[in-house]
């Protein structure tokens, strides 16, 4: 072989190979949740994966629990083993997790909490928590409501009734927490009668609005945990033709954004898995290249309404 | 004389014990209540009510075969994911039937291995639970699944219709209760449940075909999740993966209240009927009184308890179990 070939094949190789070398790749991995479950979920996988492999720079190693705590733990440690850059976990449970987070912790790796937090003692083990602000989405959901009272001018007599989330949930405690917190701020005077769980099911949410609707012949809005609920409580009020109560929900699904467009669904919180995943994945970045991240990463969660809609997508879930 | 009497009339009430115990529960409620007892209240827990009471039948008959079948409530989710997503590919024509075929299938699975091959039922059933719940997922890719046109369908009718004013489920789960009741309290094969639940060896020997018997008993369930399924589909017209989760609990314990042994060889049609409405009044009633949530969970419980109690009291004549 020449001098001159051997002196190409270096040139060439050298040029092909120069930014691979120059940049450092980081390794990030991820043990999900229950991918599958429901729509969120799948999609949250879908935007995490694609994100990761427009970024050259990170190299995604991406796990699920399937719901599984102990599943879950070993994906951990596995990770630990395989010395990833860092780790993002979307908890099975809030404090089950906790010893193998604190395992990563010790080993150096930082650890991004995803979508709902870890339990508080954890808080030392982890160097951010990405993900929605639920108390801040029941906050919003009432000004968007009371707004809504205003404009129809009933805010000084109006009577609402709330569905909250399965009981024990941190989302439904937090979301309800916001929704009770603010409406008497923005609204001091709508009463909040009553307030039962429709356990984030539709069918037992229309059940639970069927006995609000039985016990209360007066009812001016509807607040739920969440749109899934919501439009159970919908169906409810549609099949005892009760007409003109105002519907308010959070994380807006596709099927409360088209009863929205038929005018009968009044507003929501919307909230993308693909923000979800981008933000988690920009913290796990942003915690690698040094840069100051704050403990709790919120992404925003914007109020939509009939008024607004048309700024939005159609929610994939 | 008198105290011949006094035993027939705690026969006849030994056999209602369920039933007098619904009754003292409705007049509390009503007091309690004064809505309770309204005819568009008493229709909407009936109708909601409806998709577990139609589940319970099926189970009624697997119960008195001697077997259980926890894996109605995730069956029902299934029925559910298939129904809709066929709908908006096939109709409603044929989405229906596909959906019946499919769930029949798997109650034809369970059947075959619970009968012909008589494993244990309890862990046929429960490792169904999990594997149908992920065959659904698997089926639609975790998605939840929603009726795109829902204006503009005959679907609706089955959750949502009302025949001379009363709601299709009602009357889906009244009619199909009269035949599944005629079917085991009036026909052969009803008696040949009662006696492959009673003791399965003596049925054998009086050549009852054990092995058939309970097939048809895990048909029988999976045509009524089926059923269950569209009423649920129909109804909210659309769905999560998840629809059915902890339904199996619920539909067994309307059963048990109802007064089926889970040993077998016993219960009616009627007392799950029962069963499953005093479950439905007591969620109903609950809601109305308004009492917090988390309390109701106990409430709840402490009630099935005191129909229970009640129910044997009445048939052994005292409150006390004699030593």
């Amino acid at each position: 072989m020449s001098t001159k070939t051997l002196l190409a094949t270096a040139v060439t190789a050298t040029v092909l190979m120069g930014p691979a070398l120059a940049m450092a790749e980081m390794r990030i991995g991820i043990t999900q949740n229950n991918v599958g479950v429901d729509s969120y979920q799948t999609t949250y996988e879908s935007a995490f994966i694609a994100a990761a492999e427009a970024n050259d720079e990170v190299r995604a190693v991406v796990l699920d629990a399937g719901g599984d705590v102990a599943r879950q733990i070993a994906q951990v440690d596995s990770l630990i083993q395989q010395e990833v850059d860092a780790i993002i976990i979307w908890p099975t449970n809030g404090e089950a997790v906790i010893p193998a987070v604190r395992r990563a912790h010790n080993a150096g790796i930082p650890v991004v909490v995803t979508n709902s937090n870890i339990a508080e003692q954890g808080f030392d083990f982890i160097r951010s928590f990405s993900g929605p602000d639920n108390v801040t989405q029941g906050s919003r959901s009432a000004e968007i409501m009371c707004d809504k009272f205003k404009d129809m001018g009933i805010e000084n007599e109006a009577k609402v009734v709330q569905i909250s989330g399965q009981p024990g949930y941190t989302t439904a405690i937090e979301r309800a927490a916001g929704f009770e917190d603010r409406l008497p701020e923005v609204c001091p005077n709508v009463e909040l009668m009553e307030t039962q769980p429709g356990d984030w099911n539709r069918e037992r949410s229309q059940q639970v609005m069927e006995a609000f609707l039985t016990k209360y012949d007066d009812i001016d809005g509807v607040y739920s945990g969440d749109d899934n609920m919501g439009v159970g409580a919908l169906n409810a009020a549609r099949a005892a033709d009760r007409d003109g109560i105002i519907f308010v929900g959070a994380t807006n699904f596709s099927v409360g954004y088209d009863a929205m467009a038929e005018g009968e669904y009044w507003g929501s919180i919307y909230q993308s898995p693909v923000d979800d995943a981008e933000a988690a994945l920009q913290t796990a970045i942003d915690i690698l290249e040094g840069k100051e991240v704050p403990f709790l990463n919120y992404f925003d969660t914007p109020k939509i309404t009939q008024d607004n809609m048309d700024e939005f997508t159609r929610p994939v879930f | 004389m008198a105290n011949l009497a006094r035993k027939r009339i705690l026969t006849v009430m030994g056999n209602q014990g369920i039933l007098i115990a619904f009754v003292v529960f409705m007049v509390i409620f009503a007091l309690a209540s004064p809505k309770f007892l309204s005819l568009d209240n008493l229709q909407s827990v009936v109708r909601s009510s409806a998709i577990l009471g139609v589940m319970a039948l099926g189970v009624t008959f697997v119960v008195i075969s001697g077997n259980l079948d926890l894996s109605v409530g995730s069956m029902m989710s299934f029925s559910t994911i298939v129904v809709l997503d066929l709908h908006d590919k096939l109709g409603p024509s044929l989405a229906i039937p596909t959906m019946y075929l499919m769930t029949l299938g798997l109650g034809g699975t369970i059947g075959f291995l619970v009968g012909y091959l008589r494993l244990n039922s309890l862990i046929v059933t429960l490792g169904m639970l999990s594997a149908i719940h992920g065959l659904t997922l698997t089926y639609s890719g975790g998605k939840n699944m929603d009726i795109d046109d829902k204006a503009g369908t005959w679907f609706s009718f089955f959750g949502q219709g009302e025949i001379l004013g009363l709601p299709v489920p009602i009357i889906l789960f009244v009619a199909l209760a009269a035949f599944l009741g005629v079917l085991l309290a009036k026909t052969p094969f009803g008696r040949k449940v009662y006696a492959v639940g009673g003791n399965s060896t003596a049925a054998s020997f009086s050549g009852i075909p054990r092995a058939r018997t309970v097939f048809t008993c895990y048909l029988i369930s999976a045509f009524c999740v089926a059923t269950a399924g569209l009423i649920q589909a129909s109804r909210s017209m659309g769905s999560q993966n998840t629809v059915g989760q902890g339904l199996e609990l619920e539909v067994l314990a309307a059963v048990i209240l109802g007064g089926a042994s889970l040993l077998g060889g016993s219960g009616t049609v009627l007392k799950t009927v029962i069963g499953v409405l005093i479950l439905g009044f007591i969620q109903n009633g609950l809601l109305l009184i308004g009492w917090p949530f988390y309390i109701q969970y106990v409430i709840t419980w402490i009630i099935i308890i005191l129909a229970v109690w009640l129910d044997i009291s009445v048939k052994r004549g005292k409150f006390w179990a004699t030593i």
